[in-house]
């Protein structure tokens, strides 16, 4: 098709160079002021140009403060919410496509409800729970009577206490109960040919044997695009492991970045450290950017349709 | 949805399967909504110490304090000019970044680079970027004192709020959008463009209406998102001031719950924005979603 499209062609121009340049311009600053000194900062302000400090500073946030273990901290509630999430929602979708049950529907109706109600809203109460995961049992006991009958009979009430709050558990298994991921992979399940299924049972695969033989395999680029988008979500999270861990050591890399700033308004603070941390912090979830878009944006995409 | 034969029959082991996941979002999700709601009718005292039923006392106290009422204003004010202009800034630049030019491979590619950046970061990078002394603001601040401060006026603190979550929200938006603007077949086209229609006249007359499902999409996820992933930025960069300028409902309830120990408070709060964002999403697919053809 020849026309002639050219102004258009011009504003569009100009307008993805101030979207770059929005984007880029902050994490420009951001590695141009880690790379100087905190006196430069103060004489000059914003740092335009790079300088020659990137490694002291970054040696500074690696010596001086807990991010190092903090970023183990991250990998390792990132990872762990990736994994299960993948791994617990590929069952549940594969129970709720594949089998002849009744309760189908509602189960996945009520996976899918989470997705109304982010955990940043039910922070009080989810953090409530974290606190003795046993309290919706003893609640439970209590109220049809058995602890009343169990007090009677043998002098006390069952009342069980565990808490996974400053466990990497805790910080993971809110971020799991999620029902993007069975969404994702029913919408998957749904697009693969009847027959598909058909030839399997004529070839006498059993339930577990087309899980893993077939389903699997098949799903390989449905996971993968699973597992960056929520290890990047489990990176990113902010509220729930600034709650979730009360100590240092057990703080995700993100609550730790956001802890250097000081809380006094007093002198300035050491901008080009802290802007350090953030180019550490951001590292990890960049590289994954950068190697695995092309899943990135086929998971942003599919957990949508 | 399928014949018989076509399933599996086994009674046990679907059970099995969707038990984990289930248990998780039983303990962590449907048990916290419930006792935020359970709550709201209870005077519950910090530390385990014990409550006590008082009806709706807990409503009356939330819905008479002044303060509420402004969180939620500040609320539903950040919703709406957030929200539009983390939909329209993706949207024109999906809509650009869709022609053939030299600069759209590059946008795609870079647009999505905020997703692996958390809000407190970014937070913490805007609040430098902008700090009145030292960031971008400061030379105009020499010539004009008192021109741009967001630690004492609480519009320019407002400001920095809506960048940066406009910011951090480009990718996913950009991407349904750029996803939608794909799928529309190059037949549409050039059948406008024999009618004469020009490339202006297209981005109205065929683009727009034919990704209508992912535009309404974008507004119902981003406004959930922007009434709850703004707690990192207003914790990194305003701390909810200057004066509670900035201090939006989901900030004041970790204010209240977590450094005031008023859960009754906290949960009848939580209880109200949960009905709120429920009601919104139903009334956006009542209103909205009626209007929008899925036909292609």
């Amino acid at each position: 098709m020849v026309e002639n499209a050219r102004s258009i062609n011009i504003v569009a121009s100009i307008l993805l160079a101030i979207g770059i340049l929005y984007i880029v311009g902050p994490l420009y600053l951001t590695l141009s002021t880690a790379s100087q000194s905190y006196e430069y900062i103060l004489t000059n302000g914003l740092a335009w140009v790079p300088g020659t400090e990137l490694f002291t500073n970054m040696a500074k946030v690696i010596h001086d403060t807990r991010i190092p273990v903090q970023m183990l901290n991250s990998m390792i509630v990132a990872f762990s919410n990736a994994l299960a999430t993948c791994a617990l929602s590929f069952l549940s979708a594969y129970a709720i496509v594949y089998f002849r049950i009744r309760w189908a529907g509602v189960v996945f109706a009520l996976i899918l409800a989470t997705i109304m109600l982010p955990l940043d809203i039910r922070v009080i109460t989810t953090y409530q729970v974290a606190s003795n995961i046993f309290s919706p049992l003893n609640a439970v006991l209590d109220v049809t009577g058995l602890n009343a009958l169990t007090a009677n009979m043998f002098g006390a009430p069952v009342h069980l206490e565990l808490s996974v709050l400053n466990t990497h558990f805790g910080l993971v298994a809110p971020l799991v109960a999620h029902g993007t991921g069975t969404f994702l992979f029913r919408q998957f399940f749904l697009t693969l040919p009847k027959d598909l299924f058909k030839a399997a049972r004529m070839d006498g695969a059993g339930p577990i044997r087309f899980l893993i033989d077939i389903l699997l395999p098949l799903a390989r680029p449905s996971v993968a695009s699973l597992f960056v988008l929520t290890f990047l979500s489990g990176w990113t999270q902010y509220l729930w492991p600034l709650v979730g861990a009360s100590t240092p050591d057990m703080q995700t890399a993100v609550v730790g970045l956001a802890r250097l700033v000081p809380d006094s308004d007093g002198q300035v603070p050491d901008f080009p450290m802290i802007m350090a941390g953030a180019v550490l912090v951001s590292l990890v979830p960049l590289t994954m950017i950068a190697l695995l878009q092309r899943f990135l944006v086929q998971g942003l995409v599919l957990s949508e349709k | 949805m399928s014949s018989e034969s076509s399933l599996f029959g086994h009674c046990w082991l679907p059970l099995l399967l969707v038990a984990p996941l289930m248990l998780l979002i039983v303990l962590f999700f449907y048990v916290p909504v419930f006792q935020a709601f359970y709550w709201s009718f209870f005077l519950e005292q910090p530390f385990g110490g014990g409550s006590e039923f008082v009806g709706l006392q807990n409503f009356a106290r939330v819905l008479s304090d002044p303060e509420f009422w402004m969180a939620g204003w500040r609320t539903i004010v950040f919703m709406l000019t957030a929200s539009t202009l983390a939909v329209a800034v993706p949207l024109m630049l999906a809509i650009a970044a869709d022609r053939k030019i030299g600069l759209s491979y590059a946008a795609r590619n870079i647009l999505v680079w905020p997703k692996g950046i958390a809000g407190a970061a970014i937070g913490v990078v805007f609040a430098f970027i902008f700090n009145p002394f030292v960031g971008l603001m400061a030379p105009l601040n020499a010539l004009f004192p008192g021109l741009w401060n967001p630690g004492m006026d609480g519009t320019d603190a407002f400001v920095t709020l809506v960048a940066a979550h406009v910011w951090s929200g480009i990718p996913f938006n950009f991407v349904i959008l750029l996803a939608g603007l794909r799928s529309i077949p190059p037949t549409m086209y050039q059948a406008a463009a024999m009618d004469g229609a020009s490339p202006w006249r297209r981005i109205a007359d065929v683009q727009l209406p034919l990704i209508m499902p992912q535009l309404f999409l974008t507004f119902v996820l981003e406004f959930t998102e922007s009434i709850t992933s703004v707690f990192a930025l207003i914790d990194t960069m305003t701390g909810g001031g200057p004066g509670g300028s900035t201090t939006l409902l989901v900030y004041k309830i970790y204010i209240d719950g977590f450094r005031g120990f008023d859960l009754s408070g906290a949960s009848t709060q939580t209880a109200i924005l949960m009905v709120f964002v429920l009601l919104l999403a139903a009334c956006q697919f009542v209103f909205l979603g009626r209007r929008i053809n899925y036909e292609r």
